[in-house]
């Protein structure tokens, strides 16, 4: 008994041991530390895999072209499993014991919303995010400005898609939609674009998701007789719905969000089936930029860009690291500040990739303003840390996703104005 | 370093809570509570309604006082489990198991869609944290939450042991060794259930007000069925029906947790950082099949009970 207890205490102490060795190695200043909370497994992972590789080529190119403040950047990305518990003591563990001033992550709005408020804002970090957009983040303060993301939110897809399905003349349209942040907030925002821009919405079903079948969602979305359907949601859930919506019987005219613009979608549907869909997403400006990352990435890892957040995340770090530089010291309100100024409207352009990152240190070097252009565009922050950004409207064609058309930057911005005033 | 052993501590604290309340119902009443999480939710719930502040959007959010919303959570979550409990109680084993597992999803789903109380998928924020006001740094804050957790954890643990010496502990556990033995000794064995699942609902909902004022953030992601499954990790791994092993089980099972993504990083080249997680899954579960493996009662099982009398 007293052997057993003792063992026991042991145990306990080793893996406490195991714990805090791992961490005494903090706080020098070489190598710069830049944090990472991604969900690498859990419902999330497939889409989460090529973000981290993202996240892998950003650091990459960042320490090719000069690291931080001459030092090289060790990148330390832990899993959050999607579960929130698991996030936030991944964000304290790198907050507290790595001390890294600056963390990018992560997926799921419901991790990142209790790593803003229990870690992020109380002490003061940057937290730059590739992907969640669940719209209160920026809107109602509780960052304390330290939190930014470089996907637009749910609300520029959101006005984008109306415009496209009012361009269309779709009419009496019902909308079935995930019922998370994400989905509620673009439902919300499609109505209210919609109101101005013409069509309407004549029923909202939520689903909730990793459900075997959605017969009874469909059922009900086709009792109100529609003559067009959103679909909000992920491609797993997608495939589902969107079997069941047309073998009822239910209309080819479909538009979809930005998640389902991937190949198992395509496929889990049948490509020959879904010829008259368009979806919507964050468009990839064309541009030497663009292509840069592009290529770099199908070089190093032998597979395409395509797929959510692959560009958002890669700006998050590009954006981050050169922050940095710019900040007078690696301190969180001193990077919270230099975040802004990335993008100077009178800056030199720069780009993506290791040779356009040494230039822009040379000029951050030489104190002039730079304009930073990444995979994703022009990245200029507004006063709640948020990126407007151009949309592309998605179509399948001979089995395979095309773009449809661009919808640009200075039509947005002209969208936004038309919505909202 | 020490900002965060103090801010694991006090999560593991909470999570201990959750483990005596369930050592409290399975370990010692034999109940197979498979819902944890969903009283869990409860507490956290109406901590937050009662003392978030007011947003027009919300018909809750009361902006109330910090001990208001724990007592509001505990009462909240004790007249659920009574209610829960009238229906389901008289279920054995893996029936019971299955009709609060079927609660707790409710619950979650509940959260999940009744946006004007619980924020919906937004979640809620604003959440009334212990004097607060008083600490400028997060580590000030934490370390006084975690003296709080200690006293908390302390009157639970010396109350649980009183109680489960006393005759009426006695009964609990003579129900669940021989449930026919004590009714046939005249002891109502659906009261006492019933009584004991009402005191360990109680107990995980004060753990949901604790969980939701340390955080300031609520939303249903926190409540997934998963939680359930580590807090019975915890349990089992522990020691079933010892509540000193059903806290180390907190401690050990949360280690493994959190540890095992730290050595990941340490270990795992940066290039291969991507597959990290999948090693930090497996890693998990076979820490939790070795302790299984060479300690099959828990780290500390149960104590041997002899009855003082044996020598008479």
């Amino acid at each position: 008994m007293e052997r057993r207890r003792r063992n026991t205490v042991v145990f306990a102490l080793v893996l406490m041991g195991s714990v805090l060795s791992a961490g005494s190695a903090a706080a020098q200043s070489c190598p710069v530390k830049i944090g990472g909370v991604l969900p690498l497994t859990g419902s999330m992972a497939p889409i989460t895999k090529k973000i981290a590789q993202s996240a892998e080529l950003a650091i990459e190119h960042v320490n090719q072209g000069g690291g931080i403040k001459g030092c090289p950047v060790q990148f330390i990305l832990r899993d959050d499993q999607g579960q929130p518990t698991v996030g936030v003591d991944a964000a304290k563990y790198l907050v507290e014991v790595e001390r890294v001033p600056a963390f990018t992550g992560t997926i799921s709005s419901g991790v990142t919303g209790p790593i803003i408020s229990s870690v992020t804002a109380p002490s003061k970090v940057v937290q730059i995010t590739c992907c969640s957009t669940a719209s209160p983040f920026t809107l109602d303060g509780r960052s304390g400005g330290y939190f930014f993301r470089t996907i637009p939110t749910s609300k520029t897809q959101a006005f984008a898609t109306a415009s496209e399905t009012a361009r269309r003349g779709m009419k009496k349209t019902v909308v079935i939609y995930i019922n998370t942040d994400f989905g509620t907030d673009m439902l919300r925002f499609y109505k209210a674009a919609v109101a101005k821009l013409g069509g309407e919405v004549i029923a909202e079903v939520p689903y909730n998701d990793n459900q075997p079948s959605y017969r009874a969602e469909v059922t009900k979305a086709l009792a109100a007789k529609p003559e067009s359907l959103l679909l909000i949601g992920f491609p797993k859930d997608g495939v589902t719905i969107v079997r069941e919506w047309l073998s009822l019987g239910g209309t080819k005219t479909i538009a979809l969000n930005n998640s389902m613009r991937t190949m198992d979608f395509v496929n889990g549907v049948g490509a020959k089936f879904i010829e008259d869909v368009f979806g919507m997403d964050n468009a990839q400006v064309a541009g030497p930029h663009v292509d840069a990352f592009n290529t770099a990435f199908e070089e190093k890892f032998k597979t395409d860009t395509k797929g959510p957040g692959v560009h958002t995340q890669y700006d998050a770090l590009m954006v981050m690291a050169l922050a940095m530089n710019i900040a007078k010291d690696l301190t969180g309100p001193s990077i919270k500040d230099a975040v802004r100024r990335v993008h100077v409207s009178n800056g030199t352009p720069v780009g993506t990739g290791p040779a356009e990152y040494k230039k822009a240190l040379e000029l951050i070097k030489a104190g002039k303003p730079i304009k930073y252009f990444g995979a994703t565009g022009p990245i200029e922050f507004d006063a709640n840390g948020d990126v407007t950004g151009p949309a592309l409207v998605w179509k399948v064609k001979d089995g395979q996703i095309v773009t449809d058309r661009i919808i640009t930057i200075e039509e947005m911005q002209a969208l936004f104005k038309r919505v909202e005033n | 370093m020490l900002a965060y052993l103090v801010f694991f501590a006090c999560i593991v604290l909470i999570l201990g809570v959750l483990t005596l309340a369930l050592n409290l119902q399975w370990g010692f009443t034999g109940l197979f509570n498979a819902g944890v999480v969903g009283f869990y939710a409860i507490g956290a719930y109406t901590h937050a309604i009662v003392t978030a502040a007011p947003q027009p959007q919300y018909v809750g959010n009361f902006g109330l006082p910090w001990p208001v919303g724990v007592l509001a959570a505990m009462a909240a979550t004790a007249l659920a489990g009574w209610l829960i409990g009238l229906v389901t109680i008289r279920l054995r084993g893996d029936y019971l198991a299955i009709a609060t597992f079927g609660v707790a999803v409710s619950i979650q789903l509940v959260a999940l869609n009744w946006e004007p109380l619980t924020g919906g998928p937004q979640g809620l924020t604003r959440i009334s944290r212990p004097l607060a006001q008083l600490f400028e740094t997060p580590f000030g804050f934490n370390l006084w939450f975690l003296g709080l957790m200690i006293a908390i954890m302390a009157a639970i643990y010396w109350a649980l042991d009183r109680v489960l010496m006393s005759p009426w502990g006695r009964v609990l556990k003579a129900i669940r060794e021989d449930e026919t033995a004590a009714v046939a000794l005249g002891k109502s064995a659906r009261r006492f259930r019933l009584e004991a699942f009402v005191l360990g609902s109680t107990l995980m909902g004060l753990a949901g007000a604790l969980y939701v004022s340390f955080i300031g953030f609520v939303s249903p992601y926190d409540f997934l069925p998963i939680v359930t499954f580590q807090i019975w990790a915890m349990l089992i791994v522990g020691g079933s029906g010892n509540n000193r092993g059903a806290l180390l089980g907190a401690l050990v099972i949360w280690a493994i947790w959190a540890g095992s993504g730290v050595l990941v990083t340490k270990l795992v080249p940066p290039s291969h950082a991507a597959q990290g997680g999948a090693i930090q899954v497996i890693l998990i579960g076979l820490l939790l099949m070795l302790v299984l493996l060479f300690r099959p009662r828990g780290l500390i099982g149960e104590a041997a009970v002899v009855s003082r009398h044996v020598n008479d």
